[in-house]
């Protein structure tokens, strides 16, 4: 096992739903971990779908709590949107940027392809210094409580599993084949590099 | 002879409390556990690089010794440090190239990793700090020839049993490839790498360094690269690597645009057959995005057709091609 802990982010489109709930069971298992979105504005749902309510990354969950109860606290409560915004703000003020974010990481996680994508298109676009790569793997997941939920402990046991690696980059390739098998689902991976 | 005691007083008195802290740490660095040494050599690394770099000198062997240390992280504090001394001080590649060499061949992948991180650093700062040099002494031409074996080491890296070794020693060929080319007006020069050594600043009369030869051993290396990417078993993430670099090499360098094309489309006709599925997905999703890269820089004229029938093979809509393919420039003036 690598003596020091991997730097792990998990980056979904909005940084409430998919990545908050990795977040908080990776950091609950002792990882160093950080979220992101890649989405230019925060969207969390609305009174249907054609009407989203949406925000800057600057706007805090303290912010987007109130304001929706105060638009319809109840509707709000029976979608678990409140809940969720509860959870996010007991872990970090405010949803963040990935392409924002200039701190280095060992593993990136995505959540959904497009969010892969920008991931990708970011890093790839910065200009490299230190070469140090950065592994970057997409697992797909639904964006609701309960696909988040089963998402995140996946991506925990994949976590896990890495950490635990003597030799991370030398065992990744097999170690996510497994997986793959195991989970029934295809992850894209690759690296870039700082 | 005495200085003025408006200059000298003060900074003494200063130069002996930050060299008395640095005595301090080091004392304590030899008797403490793994993970706080690491925080008190980093403290004395900035102390006798940033704040005091007189002090460097002094305290050199000590720090070094650390090389031995049992712990993989402590041996690669010591590489990192090797690094910021010499590019603080070039003189000091002298003395501390040959322990690079040695942590280069450490037992530990992460430590050898580390160490050819550096040396990519490191090769760039030598060559500049050589071919400044008007006269080269014994020394200059020991260390260089040093500098020349570990390349060729790492250049062998790329057949490294580890899968980690081998992506390392790619991005090293990728940043040699483009150190021993000369840069040209079309190339597409990162900020950060605008005051970098190159071929083209390598003046051809120089007392010890062959511009020709360096020249071949840039070409060599690309020859290298290009036939590792061909190899029926490369690992999908050695692929993934070995792509972007050629990308970078095509952007910076466009005088091997066309090789790198070639070989872009090669891959595309015979993907290796060890991939799994979804890392068949995987590379041919990034084979787009450098495909789109390099269509970008404005010497792609000539490989457009070619690269845009690869992005529609790979799923590309014609208008996206479109909008990533530069104007065609105004003619220009070719010798004729």
């Amino acid at each position: 096992m690598p003596s020091q802990p991997l730097r792990v982010a998990v980056v979904c489109s909005s940084n409430q739903n998919r990545s908050m709930e990795a977040h908080n069971i990776l950091s609950k298992r002792g990882f160093d971990v950080r979220s992101f979105g890649t989405g230019s504005h925060v969207k969390l749902p609305g009174p249907s779908p054609d009407k989203p309510n949406v925000y800057d990354f600057k706007t805090t969950y303290e912010q987007m709590y109130n304001d929706l109860v105060r638009k319809d606290k109840e509707l709000y409560t029976q979608n678990g949107i409140l809940h969720m915004l509860d959870r996010n703000k007991r872990i970090k003020a405010k949803p963040e940027r990935f392409q924002l974010c200039k701190d280095k990481f060992d593993l990136v996680i995505t959540c959904e392809e497009r969010v892969y994508d920008q991931v990708l298109e970011d890093l790839n676009s910065r200009e490299q210094e230190t070469l140090q790569p950065v592994h970057v793997i997409n697992v797909d997941i639904q964006d609701n409580h309960e696909e988040a939920t089963l998402g995140a402990f996946l991506i925990c046991e994949l976590c896990q599993c890495i950490q635990h690696t003597d030799d991370m980059e030398n065992e990744i390739d097999e170690l996510l084949q497994e997986f793959e098998d195991k989970s029934n689902r295809p992850f894209l991976h690759t690296v870039c590099f700082y | 002879m005495e200085r003025p005691s408006k200059d000298g007083e003060l900074p003494a008195v200063i130069d002996i409390t930050t060299s008395e802290k640095v005595v301090e740490l080091l004392n304590q660095a030899a008797l403490i556990p793994t993970d706080e040494k690491l925080t008190v050599l980093k403290q004395v690394q900035e102390l006798i690089i940033n704040k005091d770099p007189s002090l460097l000198d002094n305290f050199l062997d000590e720090i070094i010794a650390f090389q031995t240390d049992r712990s993989m992280e402590v041996r690669k504090f010591v590489i990192g440090f090797i690094e910021e001394a010499c590019k603080r001080d070039n003189e000091l590649l002298l003395r501390l190239i040959a322990n690079l060499n040695l942590l280069l061949k450490d037992d530990s992948v992460n430590v050898v990793k580390k160490a050819i991180l550096s040396l990519t650093q490191l090769y760039k700062v030598a060559l500049q700090w050589l071919v400044r040099s008007r006269s080269v002494s014994e020394m200059q031409e020991a260390c260089w020839d040093l500098v020349s074996q570990m390349t060729g080491d790492v250049l062998n890296m790329l057949d490294s049993e580890n899968d980690g070794v081998r992506t390392h020693a790619i991005k090293f060929t990728e940043s040699l490839i483009v150190t021993l080319s000369p840069r040209t007006p079309e190339s597409d020069v990162p900020k950060r790498q605008e005051g970098d050594i190159s071929l083209d600043k390598v003046p051809r009369d120089h007392p010890y360094i062959r511009y020709d030869a360096l020249c071949d051993e840039g070409k060599a290396a690309l020859d290298k690269l290009l036939k590792f990417m061909v190899h029926p078993a490369i690992s999908s993430i050695n692929l993934t690597t070995a792509l972007g670099s050629l990308a970078t090499i095509a952007r910076q360098r466009p005088m091997f645009m066309s090789e790198v094309v070639q070989a872009y489309e090669t891959l595309h006709a015979n993907l290796p057959p060890t991939l799994a599925k979804s890392q068949v997905s995987s590379v041919r999703k990034n084979l787009k995005l450098h495909l789109v890269s390099v269509l970008k820089h404005p010497c792609s004229l000539e490989f457009q057709v070619q690269i845009g029938t690869l992005l529609l093979d790979l799923g590309m809509p014609q208008s996206e091609i479109s909008r990533n393919t530069p104007p065609p420039r105004e003619q220009r003036k070719r010798p004729r």
